[in-house]
């Protein structure tokens, strides 16, 4: 076992694509951890979809035993992996507080982005010691004079404490694992003390039961030992502790300062909450650990399975998916159009997107989503105070509304000089409101913006890649509620209104929105056995009408001889794409329709 | 479902599962041109000409695989004129404009498949031809050659439409066409001809027709143009049935495409319907029209799903539960059945699929349905099936008597919606 003051716990904290996987990658060889054969690349990012995307979705621990060429002592070093896209700043920061250190890498071509100012704010603010990295240095348009200059200037980073490397050549990787034993802090803590472990992740093995991630604040904890859930008071002997190398590699024990994960056995979601502390049932600490804050839904969508009759497995699927993402909530709702549902919070659009995908995936679900809406606040008449509306259909009457508040983020932009303009211009349009402008180096500035989150998550992220060729990042965090000039928008289908389509908007906009989005929808819905108007109303006001033309017919009429193959795939896609529609009143209307007001571009 | 069929497979070793297959599909893939809508496996140009012409390989290396074909067939179901081996109903040269072979070519493969298929005294033999005078080819040699059917892709009257669609004859070569048909006693006269052609009107559309009806023809196929695209339908691989689409053939459909209109095709289908009803012409299937007596029995062969063989590149075959075909590149056509080296031939390749028993109830319910028989009324009852045949008559889709059910003209036209939903 290596002592406690041989422990470093940290993180890598980094902007997408600046480099993290690959120096994870990296220190795991160069540990042993994994050896060259085994060797994939993005190893922690195991998920398809990670893969897929490019990103860490999930935080994942790891254990790298490392030998220090200063003292020739073994170091055991935890890295818990963060997630890299602006909508997981709360996996980041809960990653963080697992942790004393953090190594900051940035993309030395690329520079400091939006979310490297933002990650390196979360990790100042848990008090880690930072161990900054300039990456790819190799690569030709590496300008890492430059970088130094911007880590000084804007985040009071010394030059001669960064280091310099390339994780795909392996340059400078050694100094880092150095860095690691030499800079960051070993944990505090009493091995002898009370056990207290703080649950920073978890996931649900069909034979293990619930697996949570610990982080030991203080104590040891044994195998077999009967432990206690402090915030559920759910009480077990547990089937097994381990390191994570970066399989689960079991051990007898674990104390204070160390990570691992603790096999429950409990089968309950709800017994073992990460952020819950863990302690022992015999001789039970006093206090729990400071745990997390709830994460806060900032995207809300109905999620709904396309056949009725999965309901249930929807809901034993978010019960499930829930364990390994606390970050998304859920509870049960009902629309007309779509019958029962589960109305979802997520932390972004993105992250609403890969709920979707792994419930779809790995559950196997058909599931319909309805346009994602923020969360309003709506004070109502005679001073019967003020109710929270996360669903635009369920939004009262005109005449029982006093105010509507929605949110509104602070939102920062990090962008080449020369696209200043096009992103004013694209960031006013959606509402938002300039703040102040600072420079990062000649031809880089940091903008700031206060902006509706409503007009955020529509497609404002895809118009800044496309409007700065993909030069610009940004990050955004909430900024409050203001009091805005709403109106809801009904959409009705073939005459009957479909509540999951409705939306809320600027009064100003109503009209134009709208219009393209009765044409958006005219162009998703196919031809029906008869006509189908599309109406966008106000209340009882239509402001919008489409109509999708009447079928004439639907024949092979084609001479494709003794080929009755491909004639009866025809008909099998006709049919999967028939499957793939909701029934809404008598119209089919096809999964991508309710998403519309998200592909209605520049609206 | 689509690797190279495995060698055991080919060799015919299996038991037998249904009848011997009494119908027989040669492709002859040679164009003088290439029409932009034509799915079908074609070559062209120096294929079919001069000193490159690769006709005469093509024709040994169509007996060479008429051969490997019966010797499986004779595996299987004993030799030629054993009990389960009745000669073929019907024979069908289709391509590709199988009229640009010599009659000699025909007569000389007519001849391997009476020897080693049988040809019933009463077989129908069709020949696929083109109306124009350079590749309609002669009539009284291919008459002489056996042939009692012939079949003229017309398409239309209207000489600009004839120009939009590529083709290289004229409205008015189809009347020598048949002339010279019938000239040769052949009994038997198919004209195709195609609707919702870009520029065609109901005015157009109703002239050809008419025109067609005035040669007397025994029978007419009225084909909706239909664009597909078999690259996107993932027909066009190494062993694929189909080629790649040319791409200016590509950018002519996406052209076309917008230039159809499904309101005018309906229009066209129930016009022809109703004017062909008038004439005493009967709907056999949903884009078949004959006079009594001149049904295409190979086609029935297919909408009756009853076994039949085939050779020549991207031809299909059915044998009763497998449904196999030839992969559509000629040159491993060629280098399979006429090697280079010397060697023995072997079978050109291909794919196939077993049909099980869920899809082949299926595929006879829709094959069944495209004809006027219909199918049998008790289907309606199957719990699986009351839905969508409750939907379809409650839109006047069919039309129950007796004991058959069978669709309506508005029925034929949503055809694809019923379908869909009983497959």
């Amino acid at each position: 076992m290596i002592p406690q003051d041989r422990l470093r716990n940290f993180s890598i904290i980094a902007h997408i694509d600046h480099g993290k996987s690959t120096l994870a990658d990296r220190l795991l060889e160069l540990t042993h951890t994994i050896d060259a054969r085994q060797m994939t690349s993005q190893v922690l990012d195991s998920m398809d979809l990670e893969r897929e995307k490019g990103i860490t979705i999930k935080a994942r621990a790891v254990r790298l035993e490392y030998t220090s060429s200063r003292d020739g002592l073994v170091y055991g070093l935890n890295l818990i992996d963060t997630p890299g896209h602006v909508d997981f700043s709360y996996e980041v920061s809960r990653s963080l507080q697992a942790c004393e250190g953090a190594i900051l890498v940035v993309d030395a071509s690329q520079g400091i982005e939006a979310q490297t100012l933002a990650n390196v704010h979360l990790a100042l603010r848990e008090g880690l010691t930072i161990v900054p990295v300039l990456n790819k240095i190799d690569l030709p348009s590496a300008q890492p004079e430059l970088v130094l200059e911007e880590l000084e200037n804007v985040l009071a980073i010394p030059r001669e404490e960064v280091i310099l490397a390339s994780a795909k050549e392996g340059t400078g990787v050694p100094d880092i694992l150095e860095a690691i034993v030499a800079r960051i802090p070993a944990p505090r803590g009493n091995p002898k003390d009370r056990l207290q472990g703080l649950i920073f992740d978890s996931h649900y093995d069909p034979y293990k039961g619930v697996v949570v991630y610990v982080r030991l604040a203080a104590g040891t904890l044994h195998e077999h030992e009967e432990v206690r859930l402090m915030a559920s008071g759910a009480e077990s002997e547990i089937l097994e502790l381990g390191v994570f190398r970066p399989g689960l590699v079991p051990v007898r024990s674990l104390s204070a300062g160390e990570v691992g994960y603790v096999a429950t056995g409990l089968k309950s979601v709800r017994d073992a909450q990460v952020g819950d502390t863990i302690t022992s049932a015999g001789r039970p600490a006093a206090e729990p650990v400071p745990g997390y804050q709830e994460a806060k839904s900032l995207v809300f969508a109905g999620l709904y399975p396309l056949s009725g009759e999965d309901y249930p497995l929807l809901r034993d699927a978010l019960e499930k998916l829930h364990l390994n993402d606390a970050s998304f909530t859920y509870k049960a709702e009902s629309s007309v159009a779509l019958g029962f549902g589960f109305r979802c919070g997520f932390l972004g659009l993105l992250h609403m997107e890969i709920v979707q995908e792994r419930l779809e995936r790995e559950f196997g679900l058909d599931l319909i989503a309805s346009a994602p809406s923020v969360e309003y606040q709506v004070v109502l008449t005679h001073g019967r105070g003020t109710v929270a509306v996360d669903n635009p259909s369920r939004l009262p009457a005109a005449n029982d509304i006093e105010e509507i508040q929605e949110p509104w983020v602070k939102l920062s932009v990090v962008t080449p000089a020369s696209y200043i303009g096009p992103l004013m211009e694209l960031s006013t349009n959606r509402r938002g409101a300039f703040q102040d402008l600072e420079y990062l180096d000649p031809q880089r500035v940091l903008m700031r913006f206060h902006m509706p989150l409503a007009e955020l998550i529509v497609d404002y992220y895809d118009q800044l890649k496309s409007r700065t060729a993909g030069y610009a990042s940004m990050d955004y965090e909430e900024a409050g509620y203001r009091p805005a000039n709403l109106v809801k928008v009904d959409i009705m289908v073939n005459g009957e209104p479909v509540d999951a389509l409705s939306l809320i908007v600027h009064r100003e906009r109503a009209q134009s929105t709208g219009r393209v989005l009765v044409e958006a929808l005219r162009k998703l819905i196919p031809r029906q056995m008869f006509e189908v108007p599309i109406q966008a109303a106000i209340g009882s006001n239509v402001i919008a009408r489409e109509t999708v033309r009447a079928l004439r017919k639907n024949v092979l009429a084609k001479c494709y001889g003794g080929d009755i193959t491909r004639k009866r795939k025809l008909l099998e896609k006709q049919k999967e794409g028939k499957q793939r529609m909701k029934r809404v009143g008598s119209v089919e209307i096809p999964q991508e329709a309710f998403l519309a007001i998200l592909r209605m571009g520049e609206g | 479902m689509t690797e190279r069929e495995p060698a055991e497979l080919a060799t015919g070793l299996e038991a037998a599962s249904g009848p011997a297959p009494r119908s027989l599909y040669v492709h002859v893939p040679f164009c003088v041109s290439l029409c932009p809508y034509c799915d079908f496996v074609v070559y062209t140009g120096r294929s079919t000409r001069g000193p490159r012409s690769r006709i005469d390989a093509f024709v040994g290396a169509l007996s060479q695989e008429l051969e490997l074909r019966a010797d499986i067939v004779d595996a299987r179901f004993g030799a030629l004129g054993s009990v389960a081996r009745r000669p073929l109903d019907t024979l069908y040269f289709g391509g590709g404009t199988p009229s640009l072979l010599p009659p000699a070519s025909i007569a000389a493969l007519v001849q391997v498949v009476r020897e080693r298929f049988g040809l019933a005294t009463e077989a129908e033999v069709t020949l696929e031809a083109n109306p124009g005078p350079d590749d309609r080819g002669d009539a009284t040699g291919f008459a002489d050659a056996g042939v009692t059917r012939l079949s003229l892709g017309a398409q239309s009257f209207q000489d600009e439409e004839l120009r939009t669609l590529g083709r290289r004859h004229r409205g008015a070569h189809v009347a020598d066409a048949v002339l010279a048909a019938r000239s040769a006693r052949i009994a038997s006269i198919n004209i195709d001809l195609l609707y919702d052609v870009p520029g065609q009107t109901l005015a157009s559309w109703t002239d050809s027709l008419e025109r067609a009806l005035a040669l007397a023809p025994d029978h007419v196929s009225l084909y909706a143009l239909t664009l597909d695209d078999p690259d996107a339908e993932g027909l066009t691989g190494e062993l694929g049935d189909h080629l790649p689409t040319r791409s200016g053939a590509r950018r002519w459909r996406a052209a076309s495409r917008r230039r159809q209109d499904d309101e005018r095709a309906t229009a066209m289908y129930h016009h022809a319907t109703a004017l062909l009803a008038g004439e005493g012409w009967r709907a056999y299937e949903i884009s078949n029209w004959a006079r009594r007596g001149h049904e295409s029995r190979h086609n029935l062969a297919y909408w009756w799903r009853q076994p039949y063989e085939a050779v020549g590149p991207g031809a299909h075959a059915f044998d009763g539960t497998r449904r196999r075909w030839n992969a559509a590149r000629l040159e491993g056509y060629l280098a399979a059945l006429q090697p280079p080296d010397g060697s023995k031939p072997i079978l050109p390749p291909g794919s196939s699929e077993t049909v099980d028993a869920s899809t082949a109830a299926a595929e006879s319910m829709i094959l069944g349905l495209r004809l006027d028989t219909g199918v049998p009324a008790e289907l309606m009852a199957e719990p699986a099936l009351t839905d969508a045949f409750a939907w379809a008559k409650s839109l006047g889709f069919l039309l129950v008597d007796g004991s058959r059910v069978r669709l309506t003209t508005r029925g034929r036209l949503f055809s694809n919606e019923l379908f869909a939903r009983l497959i």
